[in-house]
């Protein structure tokens, strides 16, 4: 056991103290922020600074402040076509946009072309399709006025539906549930899973390898059972990971908890403000900023429709299974090669129930409790993936408990198997390996 | 008194035998010499010596008691294969490997500030290992080797990889450790490198044991009574004491080598010499015992 805790130490220790991991940790959960940030800003700031001109030439005289909304100054102009064109390049406007001289007069017709838009580059998508909604919107306002119909009578034709969905617990109690947030929490938590796989996974094997390459592991074995080494590596690196982990979870919650009361205490400032002003323009904004208050509870009520304990404890169970049962293979293959291009043909029957796991998310997030997730989710090689996805929307306790006694089974018993090709493996260097040596390893006396 | 005995120790692997019913004595301070060519098995009675592999058949004793994984700390290693971590500063690293051996870290603390003085190192302990020199990384593989101050050093090919200077630094150090105490195994194939060293040996060869006692005994065993001398005169004419072979002039000198038969010792023979013709010099030839371990292989193979 001391052994254990030296190796796991000294593992763990060495990474910790490193730069990059310090980076990696601090630095990971603000890049998403930060990076969203950027882009929101600098797509704000391109609009803004945007005040090129697309001179309208419209010969139909139906479209007279059609094209207000938009990034474009539109301006409206008189003649033909080709002076239009050359007035562009005069005045340095970014296109022209020409309308035809045409008239609405049959109600059956629908389809209108002869639009033309000229630009010095080429014009965005969103530019364009914009332009086509308002030319699209002033023709069927156009028509709506032909056909005589109550403009009233059209709007209130179409309804929006809420349906508040709830779930039902044996005790009768309901809970207000929410699909997309458990989209979100079983996506995300899955991801993590597989993320962790990866990433620590190939940290244990480089660290066999660093050990196996650098011809200290024989001293090493001299001293520590090679099973102790090895698992003191993959308690050690799992150590770390579980760290990165929590300071993530810190920052992350500190962050958006910071972020959520910020917008409700906003709101309720304002409102306070606008109550006692009693200023109709105020009171305007007070509708909008209760609107944004209701928003925030409504994300806090969704919040705790969420089992967070159970989902917590489960993601727990689940990150220390996956990363056990990968951790003690990804050893295995380390302590096999001699560099990590060897490594590469044994990587693939690991890395493929991991991929089949995370590409089987989308299918099982579609379906929860479809055959298809409940067998994943029970199989110890996908089930952390797996049943992570499928915990927020509810799981049955049978399922959760078989998942869950399948998976230290799973882990016990390729730790076990990756405990006897490592102890072999360590000590053979330059011996020309593939899967029929490894399992004369796995069957040998030491 | 013996710190190791190995008794009837037999290794298989799936293709061939590795050691094959070995036994051997270690007497304690002795500097013992494990001999035999590549692939004999020498390595694999270390490792199992060193707990990292198990015999299949056989025991271990080490100061009369089974080998068991509390003698991890009473042994250090220096494999032929050795490494140290290149990323980890040199001081750290010694920590570690005396706290596997079993230290608490405030023995092995004051074991590294004294070894890194002894070695010249001190202002090392906080550089990385990839930043040392090859031969400050061997002195400090020697120095994780006996810095628990075990009573069993077991030293695989000790010098190769080492510049002379390193070479006769760890010399000197392995003599001091017997010195004080310790018991030294000395495991190579290159026979002549040890023979100044070892008082005992014993030889391995494809896997089982072919010799083993004191140095000075099994030279004793093996001398042929073949004497090396230069002369002035003639050693022509028989005598019923010895005979005289490879004779040539070098310099108006004859040189012979000279046979006594059985029950002549040194001096009876010399008298006879003196009568008959001018010694210039005189020596017995001592078999070397790469010499003896071929007269036994080739003798093995006939």
């Amino acid at each position: 056991m001391n052994q254990i805790f030296l190796v796991l130490k000294r593992e763990y220790l060495t990474r910790v103290k490193k730069k990059t991991f310090l980076l990696a940790t601090i630095l990971t959960p603000l890049i998403f922020p930060a990076l969203i940030l950027t882009i929101v800003y600098f797509a704000t700031k391109e609009k803004e600074s945007r005040s090129e001109e697309i001179l309208v030439l419209d010969q139909s005289g139906l479209f007279t402040d059609a094209f207000d909304v938009s990034s474009f100054d539109f301006q409206s102009i008189e003649g033909d076509l080709e002076s239009a064109k050359k007035q562009m390049s005069d005045q340095n406007s970014f296109g022209v946009l020409y309308i035809p001289d045409f008239e609405v007069t049959d109600p059956s017709k629908i389809e209108y072309s002869g639009f033309e838009l000229y630009t010095k580059t080429n014009a965005s998508v969103s530019e364009i399709s914009r332009m086509k909604r308002s030319i699209r919107t002033r023709l069927e306002s156009i028509k709506l006025n032909n056909s005589g119909l109550d403009k009233e009578l059209i709007d209130n034709l179409s309804v929006r539906v809420d349906l508040d969905s709830y779930n039902l617990s044996d005790s009768g109690e309901a809970k207000k549930s929410n699909s997309q947030l458990s989209y979100a929490v079983g996506y995300g938590t899955g991801l993590l899973i597989y993320m962790f796989i990866f990433i620590y996974g190939s940290q244990i094997m480089q660290s066999v390898l660093d050990e196996k390459t650098s011809r200290i592991v024989e001293v090493i074995v001299s001293s520590v059972r090679p099973f102790n080494l090895m698992m003191g590596k993959v308690l050690g690196v799992g150590a770390v990971g579980f760290t990165q982990l929590l300071i993530w979870f810190v920052l992350i919650g500190g962050l958006s908890t910071a972020g959520l009361s910020m917008m409700a205490g906003a709101g309720s400032d304002v409102m306070v403000e606008a109550a006692s002003n009693q200023m109709p323009v105020e009171a305007m904004e007070a509708v909008e900023l209760t609107q944004q208050q209701e928003m925030v509870s409504d994300i806090q009520e969704m919040i705790a429709s969420v089992p967070v304990v159970k989902i917590l404890i489960c993601f727990l169970f689940y990150f220390l299974g996956a990363y056990f049962l990968y951790g003690a293979l990804y050893a295995a293959i380390g302590s096999a090669v001699d560099s990590i291009q060897d490594a590469q043909q044994f990587m693939f029957p690991i890395i493929l129930p991991i991929l089949a796991g995370i590409m089987s998310m989308f299918f099982v997030l579609e379906d929860p409790n479809g055959g298809l997730a409940v067998t994943m989710s029970l199989i110890p090689f996908t089930s952390p993936i797996i049943m992570m996805a499928r915990i927020p929307f509810g799981v049955p306790d049978w399922q959760l408990a078989l998942s869950m006694a399948l998976l230290i089974l799973g882990f016990v018993a390729t730790i076990w198997m990756a405990g006897r090709v490592y102890r072999v493996g360590i000590l053979m260097y330059g011996a020309k390996v593939n899967w029929k040596t490894i399992s004369k390893w796995f069957t040998m006396k030491v | 008194m013996n710190i190791l005995e190995a008794h009837h120790v037999t290794k298989n692997y799936a293709a061939h035998k590795a050691l094959d019913d070995v036994s051997i004595s270690i007497p304690k301070q002795s500097i013992f010499g494990l001999l035999g060519p590549n692939g004999a098995g020498k390595t694999t009675l270390i490792r199992i010596i060193n707990q990292i592999i198990m015999s299949d058949a056989g025991d271990i004793m080490i100061n009369g008691e089974k080998l068991q994984p509390k003698h991890i700390g009473v042994i250090g290693y220096l494999p032929e294969e050795r490494g140290l971590y290149k990323k980890m500063k040199v001081g750290e690293q010694l920590m570690y490997l005396a706290e596997l051996k079993g230290l608490s870290s405030g023995d092995a603390r004051k074991k590294i500030k004294h070894w890194l003085e002894k070695m010249g190192l001190t202002e090392w302990a906080g550089k990385k290992v990839e930043d040392l020199s090859k031969g400050m990384a061997q002195k400090i593989q020697f120095i994780a080797t006996v810095m628990h101050e075990p009573d069993l050093l077991i030293l695989d090919e000790p010098f190769s990889g080492f510049d002379p200077v390193n070479a006769n630094l760890i010399k000197d150090e392995i003599f001091e450790l017997r010195e004080k105490g310790a018991t030294v195994i000395f495991s190579t194939h290159r026979m002549e490198s040890v023979e100044q060293l070892c008082d005992h040996i014993a030889l391995i060869n494809k896997s089982q044991k072919i010799l083993d006692g004191s140095k000075k005994e099994i030279k004793d065993s093996f001398k042929s009574h073949k004497y090396s001398v230069t002369y002035k005169g003639d050693l022509v004419g028989a005598s019923a004491n010895f005979t005289a072979h490879d004779t040539h002039e070098v310099d108006d000198l004859n040189h012979s080598i000279i046979q006594a038969s059985n029950g002549q010792n040194p001096n009876q023979l010399l008298q006879e010499l003196i009568n008959k013709v001018e010694v210039h010099s005189f020596i017995e030839e001592i078999p070397s015992i790469n010499d003896i371990f071929i007269q036994i292989v080739e003798g093995g193979q006939k």
